[in-house]
């Protein structure tokens, strides 16, 4: 709140500030998802800040996915025939899309989860939400590994 | 009219509407009162219902074998896959192969789960007709008839017998009856051996017959294996409790799935398969070429040019040269 006073010369305070985009998790197999990338514009940084209103049933119903996670989940072992799992992609959507979009967002992948869909890697569709560099759920970065580059390359070093 | 009954409604009156169909049908061909009396032309219903059901289900089929090949065809694949991440325990490297895995499933279109899915299809009718078959001893349904079942159908299937056995009787109420039901436990085993043995027959003859050598090593067979040993034993769990009618059902649908199997493996073997090298030896000495030597060759074609990628990440990696 405090930036609108300095808001002529934001610079000075907030370039130390590092900002993670949802987005920067989205990056092709072998490069680092989670790198930071321009530092945001003033109206995403107005978009990041959620309200009361929007944060709090996001994070009850986070916590609850949460639990199931822990408690439930491990009963079952892997069941889902996508990738990230229901409930991981559930914990995100609702992470960073909040209640409103991440609840249909969650229901229709549940939906989708059948023995008659084709599964496979499904991500949540990127958020405009941005974090503080270090502060976003943790949830992203699970779902959002990096994956190593393959090993087929390395042949070819050797026999050169 | 119960919670259960309702929500099985639309299968027990499905189940029944055909039974009944096929009955009318069967008695109407019987020449001999006595003969159309009997249960076998009940019992023969279940037969024609398991028909109809297994040729509705020969689309699921075809999606099961497709999926099963998929997976045997990319057991190399993921035994790469578990080579580079061999050693990573690391909840991060994890999730990454947890990741690629899941886009090689979607890349050759398998489904794990697809596997058991004719089973678990087949699930409501087999619960629908355990359901009819205990309905119908009671005597509110003499009376009202279920589902598509006439009050004298109902009445007619409850009293019909094979071999002096009765539909709806089962095996463990007969062991544990005060004069114990002989020719009903007799009956009833005969049954479960009859399906336990197809069930083991169906699995062995899939795993040495038609799996090929990259695929019988590895975690697939693994699960194959354990299929054949547990599905066995869920016979012998389920078949105790279920009366002769599901009994009927089961042990014909076991011959169907043993009938299709056989059908699949000497006419469409899996590549790289014990039974393709028969089907070539036949087809070979018919006079013809043999199969999937075409798609091989193309797939080796596809295969090279996948070395392309270096593109973008071969710069950084030119540092590690001077160690080797």
């Amino acid at each position: 709140m405090r930036t609108g006073a300095s808001g002529s010369e934001p610079d000075g305070e907030t370039a130390v500030q590092v900002w993670i985009r949802h987005a920067d998790y989205y990056v092709p197999d072998g490069a680092t998802p989670g790198r930071p990338g321009p530092p945001p514009t003033t109206e995403e940084l107005r978009r990041q800040r959620w309200g009361r209103i929007r944060r709090t049933p996001s994070a009850l119903l986070a916590g609850l996915i949460i639990a199931y996670r822990t408690v439930i989940s491990p009963l079952y072992g892997q069941v889902c025939s996508y990738y990230p799992s229901c409930s991981a992609y559930g914990l995100e959507a609702v992470s960073v899309h909040g209640v409103l979009r991440g609840v249909p967002l969650t229901v229709w992948r549940i939906l989708r989860c059948n023995p008659f869909g084709s599964g496979g890697v499904d991500h949540v569709p990127p958020a405009r939400r941005i974090w503080p560099q270090g502060s976003a759920p943790s949830i992203i970065e699970t779902n959002h590994p990096p994956i190593p580059p393959d090993d087929d390359c390395a042949p070819a070093e050797h026999d050169q | 009219m119960g919670f259960f009954d309702t929500l099985l409604m639309p299968f027990t009156w499905a189940v029944s509407w055909l039974l009944s169909k096929f009955h009318q049908l069967l008695t109407l061909f019987s020449d001999d009162a006595e003969w159309a009396a009997s249960g076998w032309n009940w019992a023969l219903s279940i037969v024609m219902l398991v028909i109809v059901i297994r040729v509705i289900l020969i689309p699921l089929f075809v999606r099961q074998i497709k999926s099963q090949r998929g997976m045997q065809i990319i057991q190399p694949e993921i035994q790469k896959l578990q080579a580079k991440y061999k050693g990573k325990k690391d909840p991060v490297s994890r999730q990454a192969m947890a990741q690629e895995q899941q886009a090689l499933f979607r890349k050759h279109k398998v489904n794990p789960f697809m596997t058991c899915l004719p089973l678990l299809a087949q699930m409501p009718v087999f619960i629908a007709l355990f359901w009819m078959l205990n309905r119908m001893r009671q005597e509110q349904y003499r009376t009202d008839g279920y589902g598509a079942l006439s009050p004298a159908e109902v009445q007619s299937f409850d009293a019909s017998s094979i071999f002096g056995v009765g539909t709806s009787d089962s095996f463990l109420p007969s062991f544990q009856a005060d004069p114990t039901r002989w020719d009903v436990v007799l009956l009833t085993s005969l049954m479960i051996i009859t399906m336990v043995l197809t069930q083991f027959f169906t699995q062995k003859q899939l795993m040495s017959k038609n799996m090929s050598e990259s695929a019988l090593q590895g975690q697939f067979a693994q699960t194959q294996k354990i299929m054949l040993y547990m599905l066995p034993l869920v016979f012998v769990i389920g078949g105790v409790n279920f009366p002769v009618g599901v009994l009927i059902y089961w042990t014909a649908t076991n011959f169907w799935t043993m009938g299709q199997q056989w059908w699949v493996i000497r006419n469409n073997p899996t590549p790289g398969s014990q039974a393709e090298k028969e089907l070539n030896l036949r087809r070979a000495a018919k006079g013809l070429t043999p199969i999937n030597e075409k798609p091989q060759a193309a797939e080796e074609q596809r295969e090279k040019p996948t070395g392309k990628h270096l593109g973008q990440g071969a710069q950084p990696s030119k540092k590690k040269r001077k160690k080797s």
